[in-house]
């Protein structure tokens, strides 16, 4: 029944995907093209992220919590919002809303980083004889991924792609994307420093994810409005 | 459930009934010595040793395997025993465990080897003559035999008999290094193979021999057990203890042991030679019509594949005290023979001298014997034990002599002796089903909440009411 298992695991992991491309207006608009796209700057992306952290990081000994290297992590981990920022707006698309440009990129960006992530890991361990919660819980991480990806690519696009923006917002915007692009870094915090155990992790990323979403879907409701 | 808590009658019970198990675990106590006290200790041999004939006299139609106890299994155990007291079937919280060994398919062993080694310790002639000098004979068998092959390490049956050998081995070879201590007898050392199968190896060592130098043995004598005896040693003989040489080599045996303070009895057991089967290892030397005789702590004849160094014949069953005084016992007197200082009282072996027993290398010797499981089949004929054997031997004799022959086809054996368990905690079916349930009603719901949110009610309506391919994709 292992292959059972798998099947559901990658159902959790990759399902939400499938779902927000087929049940939101994106697959109207066949927006496909421009998600293969992000996905492609992902890899990209990914590939400039390995040679940094190869290049600046050492390899670390024990597990512990390095205020040093996490601070270069980071850093390191701007280098996602940069390529989101590149995907945003040096990519030509067909005549896209720029409503449907941010969701279409943000998926594209999740779903390419959870197969580059998570797929392997499934493919290997989900299928062994031995029950863990760690797939499961990876899964779910995934969909909190997705939520976070699909609000930090909101913000992005009301920050360089929406010019006449109400003032008072641009700061909370601003901070929120920031937010947002350190989460990976709390997390390693809460995980190795903290010595948080996995589900409470997740737990605290499905929720962080949730409140981020809401507050960026506020946000970009607030910016829609006419002034 | 240590080895005490199973109760055999159900174990027959089992066998009887031809039940069907996938497999059978037997879990071992880590030590012997760890048990609080000595009766405990000798409930557990005893109860080892039971388990241990059970299972080589049944047919088992179901693999078993040995394992020893520890905190991991005993943490395996509690949860199974949770499991089974609530009744219920496992699933993946309470869970369910599998035990799974992965080893190839076991091959049949083509011809198991016999490896006896051999060594001379050749006496000085004297000037003129030209008879061939007398022979004794030292023999003891190495190997073990036992349910599980792999933790068969024999150190009392009979590790403690060829470690004895090997001690007197290098007394001798002292004594024999310098020409005016050397004896006018030479002495023959062998250590040989197949013990348990009827002294099989021992058999084919003694057909080897050329008809004369078989003829010279004046007389052999074989250890088998000797590390676990307080005082009384028996002195197995197939002739009967009139006889003149029995007589005479028993009164050497019994004027050092009264020295010693300990008692040597004498047992006679006649041979017959249509019964296969052969309960001491001199009685080979017998049907070759070589005196000999066997020293062991056993006062009868053990039974077929019994004490033959399986479980529970571990380092703690042996004792180099009780080597040290067999080698003592032995060397003595076969000393007093071969110089002819029968009646003197003099102590040729004495403490503190160059002479001195070494028990620091009894000790070590046993040591290893312990740590090496011996089964004939198993040891290759360039097995490193059998080189180690013969590296010793051949640091205190000439002529040292490793003879392979193929070990008579009464057993088949096969192979993968060991073999590694894993065991993987599973989830149930019913779980699988249910996380099935959950993720697919969690898509669902997802997509008509997304559905509604971006295109509204009508929308998700629409979608129903449209040839649902695209539902389908989505849970």
């Amino acid at each position: 029944m292992t292959v059972f298992h798998f099947l559901n695991c990658a159902a959790l992991t990759f399902g939400p995907h499938v779902v927000y491309y087929s049940a939101t207006p994106l697959s109207e608009y066949d927006t496909i093209g421009t998600c293969v796209k992000a996905a492609v700057v992902y890899l990209g992306t990914a590939l400039v992220k390995l040679v940094c952290l190869a290049t600046l990081l050492k390899v670390p000994e024990n597990d512990s919590f390095d205020p040093y290297q996490e601070l270069m992590k980071i850093f390191i981990g701007f280098i996602d919002v940069a390529g989101l920022y590149f995907a945003l707006t040096q990519l030509t698309h067909r005549n896209i809303s720029q409503n449907h440009k941010f969701q279409a990129v943000g998926l594209g960006w999740a779903f390419a980083d959870s197969v580059l992530h998570r797929l392997a890991p499934l493919w290997i361990g989900a299928r062994g004889l031995e029950f863990t919660w760690e797939y499961i819980f990876q899964g779910l991480e995934a969909n909190a991924n997705l939520v976070m990806t699909l609000s930090l690519a909101a913000l992005g696009s009301l920050m360089w792609l929406r010019k006449n923006k109400p003032r008072t917002l641009v700061p909370i915007i601003y901070a929120c994307a920031l937010l947002l692009a350190t989460m990976p870094s709390i997390t390693s915090y809460l995980r190795r420093s903290l010595e948080w155990q996995t589900p409470k992790v997740v737990g605290f990323e499905l929720f962080s994810s949730l409140v981020m979403a809401f507050i960026s879907w506020q946000l970009f409701s607030a910016c829609q409005r006419p002034m | 459930m240590n080895c005490c808590s199973i109760s055999f009658t159900s174990y027959s019970d089992y066998l009887a009934d031809k039940k069907y198990l996938g497999g059978l675990l037997i879990l071992l106590p880590e030590k012997l010595n760890h048990e609080p006290n000595n009766e405990d200790k000798g409930q557990v041999k005893a109860s080892l040793a039971e388990l241990e004939q059970l299972l080589l006299h049944q047919q088992v139609p179901y693999p078993v395997y040995f394992a020893f106890q520890d905190d991991h299994f005993d943490n395996l155990l509690a949860d199974i025993r949770k499991i089974a007291s609530s009744g219920q079937p496992a699933s993946a919280t309470t869970g369910g465990y599998k035990l799974v060994v992965s080893t190839p398919e076991p091959r049949k062993v083509a011809s198991p080897t016999i490896s006896n080694i051999q060594g001379w310790l050749p006496g000085l002639k004297g000037e003129g003559e030209t008879e061939q000098l007398p022979t004794i004979a030292i023999v003891a068998n190495y190997d073990t035999f036992g349910a599980a092959p792999a933790l068969s390490v024999g150190s009392d049956s009979n590790g403690s008999g060829a470690v004895a050998l090997l001690e007197i081995a290098r007394l001798f070879s002292r004594l024999y290094s310098n020409p005016k201590t050397r004896g006018k007898y030479n002495l023959l050392f062998g250590l040989t193979s197949g013990g348990p199968y009827n002294y099989n190896g021992t058999n084919k060592w003694l057909r080897s021999f050329d008809q004369r130098v078989r003829e010279s043995i004046d007389y052999a004598i074989c250890l088998n057990s000797v590390g676990s005896w307080d005082n009384e040693l028996w002195m197995h003989v197939s002739k009967p203890p009139e006889n003149p040489y029995i007589k005479q080599i028993f009164e050497d045996f019994s004027d050092v042991s009264k020295e010693m303070g300990i008692s040597v009895g004498i047992k006679h057991k006649k041979i017959n030679v249509s019964n296969p089967r052969v309960a001491w290892e001199h009685e080979q030397f017998s049907r070759f019509r070589v005196t000999a005789l066997t020293l062991s702590e056993l006062s009868s004849p053990p039974d077929f594949l019994e004490s033959t160094g399986g479980l529970y014949d571990t380092r703690e069953s042996a004792d180099a005290e009780s080597v040290i005084r067999t080698v003592r016992l032995v060397s003595e007197s076969l000393a007093r023979h071969i110089y002819g200082l029968k009646g003197k009282n003099i102590d040729v072996f004495v403490e503190n001298s160059s002479l001195a027993i070494n028990p620091h290398y009894i000790q070590s010797w046993l040591d290893l014997l312990s740590r090496t499981p011996r089964v004939a089949p198993f040891l290759q004929k360039n097995d490193p034990f059998i080189a180690a054997l013969k590296k010793e031997l051949s640091e205190h004799t000439a002529d040292v002599h490793v003879q392979s022959d193929v070990l008579d086809g009464m057993f088949t054996f096969y192979d993968a002796t060991k073999a590694t368990l894993n065991v993987y905690q599973v989830a149930s079916v019913t779980f699988d089903l249910l996380f099935l349930l959950v993720i697919g009603s969690y898509l669902i719901i997802l997509f008509s909440f997304l559905v509604i949110t971006t295109r509204g009610l009508d929308d998700l309506i629409n979608i129903f009411r449209r040839p649902p391919s695209r539902k389908v994709k989505g849970a």
